[in-house]
């Protein structure tokens, strides 16, 4: 079946067809109820835009005013809402997408970066209202690290902005002990503990006198051992006829205090010279030796020794 | 007993028992010899943070460094028409774009090894090819386009569409799709129950009350304290095999469901089966991104209608948010939602399918 014309073209022939004849009948009939007053006809000329006689009503206005004080549904606040914990999700999507935006700037080292306290799993807990499991927590913390080893140069406000809410009330890392000095009387004071026993020691210059318990050296430590022990620190610094000390201890045995005014004394004799640490360091007096003794167990003989074996 | 050669046995361990600790040393000395240098420790000034103009240069260096590597980029020769992975998340094909040639190079036919077949999915089997089945590429884009128009009409009509995607690279696929699609993501397990116990589960997710043009309407946040969990009107699953008991939620809720189904899974479990391989992550982005595309011209067209003034949904009943608090002297009331599906969940006609056999008859 082959058409000398296209369907199309016969399509547009006959609408152009229908219309127009029509139109044509319209205004025929028009010019025919008009024919007899010949003034008006002049008035009925036709113009382009003739107005209809029966207009379309045209649509109700719309009382935008209403439409946005109407509720019209209710859905979940976050996109994670089905994961039911939607907030951590969200702050893991916010904190990965800010990582992949700024991948490109220069890192520092992880020794390098500012110290951060970032909170601690109870306390994000607490800051999104979900119970986030640890791993989790870990995960996150750990792009928390990347976003701050970038260069402190170069951080940009938003990385900066985003770390802030992370970071726990209070600046655990900025609170530092004032360091101890010597008072108006020329006495530095310093603790110490070792087993059970703990010394203050009261350090001032003098001319090498050793007062324990309101006792001499010899007198509370009758070992030698002990002796050499509790002074240490002014003998490795070849201090002992420098300065006077003047130690009170308490607890423990002989052992015990010996050692634990070693400690204290080496602190006291930091605040005078705080340019022994090393020396200090490494002849072992400022090192705090933490070992207790381990308690005794119920179903043990001691801390961990077993009854022996019996066969009934 | 005898002994021999001592040392030579027990030298080393002799060596080590030889080392003291540090702690240890002090008893072995009665005099010290070292002359401690006490020098006066330099006054240290706390770090501050690096002037401004060290702050330029890094900056100046790091845009200098960052121009010449783009510049370097570009020299050599283009490789044209090449994969690119991140392109399927920056600009997801439409439904429009969905082509056999697209379907074959993101490996949707691959199925698997005939072994491990389902027979439901025999239809949607084009052959074996070296022990393994191939889905008909065909029949993938046709029940896909299918899936779009679902996706597409949900938008429209203003569901909550729930993009489910738990295997290891999913995440990011997944996100993407609910973001264009305005819709839902899980991309980490799915908590049994949170259909059929939503109370619990989700009952302490935030919800909130949004008007035509989905902007909140704030004064009615506080009616959503007492709320029963929602429920989506669509989930779209890109691994059924994993996610039986979200599936057998949605089944027992009424939720119309979107599933990738392999030639290994149970193309009865969801409501629209997309017949595609779901072991390759390109070939679940291709899906993805379709429906994730299909979603966002279902919300374009819903905003399009808002924007002119009529909802395409039937509007929240304010009585049930407890506006007319005066009004009603019983406080008590009701105040759940109706919640219709917003779309009927009649299956759509079956789609058609264009036989190449019957074509060459």
């Amino acid at each position: 079946m082959a058409s000398p014309t296209p369907n199309c073209m016969r399509h547009a022939m006959l609408s152009f067809r229908q219309s127009t004849s029509s139109s044509l009948r319209s205004t025929l009939l028009r010019r025919s109820s008009h024919l007899s007053s010949p003034i008006l006809l002049r008035s009925t000329r036709g113009y382009a835009t003739t107005a209809d006689p029966d207009p379309v009503p045209a649509a109700s206005e719309i009382d935008f005013e209403q439409f946005t004080v109407q509720p019209a549904r209710v859905i979940p606040a976050s996109p994670a809402y089905f994961s039911g914990s939607p907030k951590f999700i969200d702050h893991l999507l916010n904190l990965e997408s800010i990582c992949a935006r700024y991948a490109s700037l220069p890192t520092v080292a992880p020794g390098d970066a500012p110290r951060m306290a970032w909170f601690k799993l109870a306390q994000f807990r607490d800051f999104v209202g979900e119970s986030v499991p640890t791993k989790k927590y870990k995960n996150l913390v750990k792009i928390l690290h990347r976003l701050n080893r970038i260069d402190q140069a170069m951080v940009p406000m938003e990385v900066r902005d985003t770390l802030k809410t992370f970071l726990r009330p209070g600046n655990p890392y900025g609170l530092k002990p004032a360091p101890a000095t010597v008072d108006d009387m020329g006495r530095a004071r310093g603790r110490g503990k070792r087993k059970t026993s703990s010394a203050v020691v009261h350090l001032v210059e003098g001319e090498g006198d050793v007062l324990i318990n309101g006792k001499t050296l010899v007198d509370a430590f009758p070992r030698l051992h002990d002796r050499e022990s509790a002074t240490w620190p002014l003998r490795c610094t070849s201090r002992l006829d420098k300065y006077n000390v003047w130690a009170n201890v308490r607890g423990g045995g002989v052992t015990g205090q010996a050692e634990a005014v070693t400690l204290a004394l080496a602190r006291a004799l930091l605040v005078h010279e705080p340019a022994l640490k090393p020396l200090l360091r490494k002849a072992g007096a400022i090192t705090v030796d933490a070992r207790r003794v381990e308690r005794k167990k119920p179903g043990h003989v001691k801390a961990r020794k077993m009854p022996a074996w019996v066969k009934r | 007993m005898i002994v021999r050669q001592l040392c030579a046995r027990q030298s080393r361990q002799l060596l080590a028992v030889n080392r003291q600790t540090r702690t240890l040393t002090r008893f072995y000395s009665t005099e010290t010899t070292v002359q401690t240098p006490v020098t006066a420790r330099p006054a240290t000034e706390p770090p501050r943070a690096a002037p401004i103009s060290v702050r330029r240069d890094a900056k100046e260096a790091w845009k200098k460094r960052e121009a010449q590597k783009q510049k370097f980029h570009q020299l050599g020769s283009e490789v044209a028409d090449s994969y690119q992975p991140e392109e399927l998340i920056r600009n997801p094909p439409k439904p429009s774009d969905i082509t056999l040639e697209l379907l074959l190079a993101s490996q949707t036919h691959l199925g698997h090894s005939t072994s491990r077949w389902n027979p439901q999915n025999s239809r949607y089997i084009f052959g074996i090819r070296e022990g393994v089945h191939i889905i008909s590429l065909d029949v993938t884009a046709a029940y896909l386009r299918r899936a779009a128009k679902v996706v597409e009409e949900v938008a429209a009509r203003g569901g909550l569409i729930l993009f489910v995607g738990t295997r290891k690279g999913h995440k990011r696929y997944v996100v993407r799709a609910a973001e264009l699609a305005k819709g839902y993501h899980i991309f980490e397990r799915w908590i049994p129950g949170s259909l059929t116990n939503g109370h619990q589960i989700l009952g302490h997710c935030e919800t909130k009350v949004v008007n035509g043009m989905d902007q909140e309407i704030p004064d009615l946040k506080e009616t959503q304290s007492e709320r029963s969990a929602l429920k989506p009107d669509l989930v779209v699953c890109m691994n059924p095999l994993e996610n039986v008991v979200l599936l057998h939620e949605c089944g027992l809720n009424n939720v119309p469901t979107i599933g990738v189904i392999d030639t290994d899974a149970d193309a009865t479990r969801v409501t629209y089966p997309i017949p595609s391989n779901d072991d390759s992550l390109r070939s679940v982005g291709v899906i993805a991104g379709v429906l994730g595309r299909a979603g966002e011209a279902g919300q374009l067209r819903r905003m399009e209608a808002a924007r002119s003034g009529h909802l395409t949904y039937p509007a929240l009943n304010p009585e049930d948010l407890k506006i007319e608090k005066n009004v009603s002297d019983d406080p008590k009331i009701a105040n759940t939602v109706s919640e219709e599906p917003k779309i009927a969940n009649a299956v759509l006609e079956e789609p058609k399918v264009a036989s190449t056999v019957s074509d060459e008859k």
